[in-house]
């Protein structure tokens, strides 16, 4: 029982350790932890693309080229030709660096002692604002400006419940803007905390054995094994996470690219 | 209190991820050629609810 009366000061500890700290500079002018990762895995992501298009030919070999091209692939098929539809196209190159950005990002944040990118509320409002400004060009420059302010609402609502639909929509429209950024920043922030608490639990439980070795403790401490399985069973789940939000990312902007430039019907 | 609220909040979200995931996979036993199609919808669905979940998760933490 003694454990568990640690508990909440160590999670607290941990909630802490996740808000932005300076590690250079302070916090005006400076890097936190996360604005530091977020700078390496563009390092990252720049060295694999190069490396790819370095080691490219026109019959691909290898693990490395081959798994870069299919997750290129994937973004082509998948998000760009089956959401946007005909111009996928034009719009293929920015979803492609959502994609990559955010994957790399979270990736990087799943290795122990490293920092996701995406993990920081400001980094995931700063790419949601960039993909909304981006299909609200796009939607002006199909309709134009009055143009596309009319095509928020649907056309064939007759007069009185027009305005109120128009009103409706266009507050989703601004809600577009903090679901993107919050979803990723809870996913990362949540799952972060939740492999957080579960290491912090088998730690705390297998103290004791680790202090003093007796029979005692060494009961003690079973539920230490429990609590790893679980940790690496979110751990993969996490992997899974890392991948599909870059992915719903993606989808999402996309589907709001194609809202946007659809025709009024 | 706030965990409790948590939990109570979260029955909504289970339930709605829980919705799509049946939605997806009767969809796909009907008509097995649509599985890429209604894979990609149902990930969106769970995306939306999902974002529910974390968002209580994250203000449980925070008050």
């Amino acid at each position: 029982m003694d454990a568990f009366a640690k508990l909440p000061d160590a999670i607290a500890e941990l909630v802490a350790e996740f808000s932005s700290t300076p590690v250079v500079g302070n916090l005006n002018v400076g890097l936190t932890q996360y604005s530091l990762w977020l700078l390496i895995a563009g390092v990252v992501l720049l060295a694999v693309i190069f490396a790819f298009v370095k080691k490219q030919s026109l019959a691909p070999k290898g693990f490395f080229v081959n798994g870069v091209e299919w997750v290129i692939e994937y973004v082509e098929d998948d998000i760009a030709k089956g959401v946007v539809g005909s111009n996928w196209r034009q719009h293929f190159p920015f979803l492609a660096t959502l994609f990559f950005f955010i994957l790399i990002n979270n990736f990087i944040g799943l290795v122990p002692g490293m920092k996701p990118g995406t993990g920081a509320i400001g980094c995931t409002a700063a790419v949601a604002l960039v993909s909304f400004i981006y299909f609200l060009y796009f939607g002006v420059k199909k309709h134009g400006l009055f143009g596309y302010l009319k095509s928020l609402a649907p056309a064939g609502v007759s007069f009185p419940m027009n305005i109120f639909v128009w009103v409706i929509e266009v507050f989703s429209l601004l809600l577009r803007l903090v679901t993107l950024a919050v979803r990723l920043f809870c996913n990362m922030f949540a799952g972060h905390i939740v492999m957080g608490s579960f290491a912090i639990m088998a730690s705390i439980f297998a103290q004791p054995l680790l202090a003093h070795f007796s029979a005692m403790n060494a009961v003690g401490a079973l539920p230490s094994v429990a609590w790893v399985l679980i940790l690496l069973i979110i751990y993969a789940v996490e992997l899974i996470v890392a991948f599909v939000q870059a992915y719903v990312f993606t989808v999402l902007s996309a589907v709001y690219i194609q809202i946007a430039e659809a025709d009024a019907h | 209190m706030g965990v409790i609220g948590y939990g109570l909040g979260v029955i909504g979200a289970g339930l709605a991820i829980g919705l799509a995931a049946f939605g997806a996979t009767s969809a796909m036993a009907r008509q097995p050629e649509v599985q890429g199609r209604a894979f990609t919808v149902f990930i969106l669905a769970s995306a939306f609810t999902e974002a529910l979940g974390l968002i209580g998760f994250v203000v449980t933490l925070i008050s």
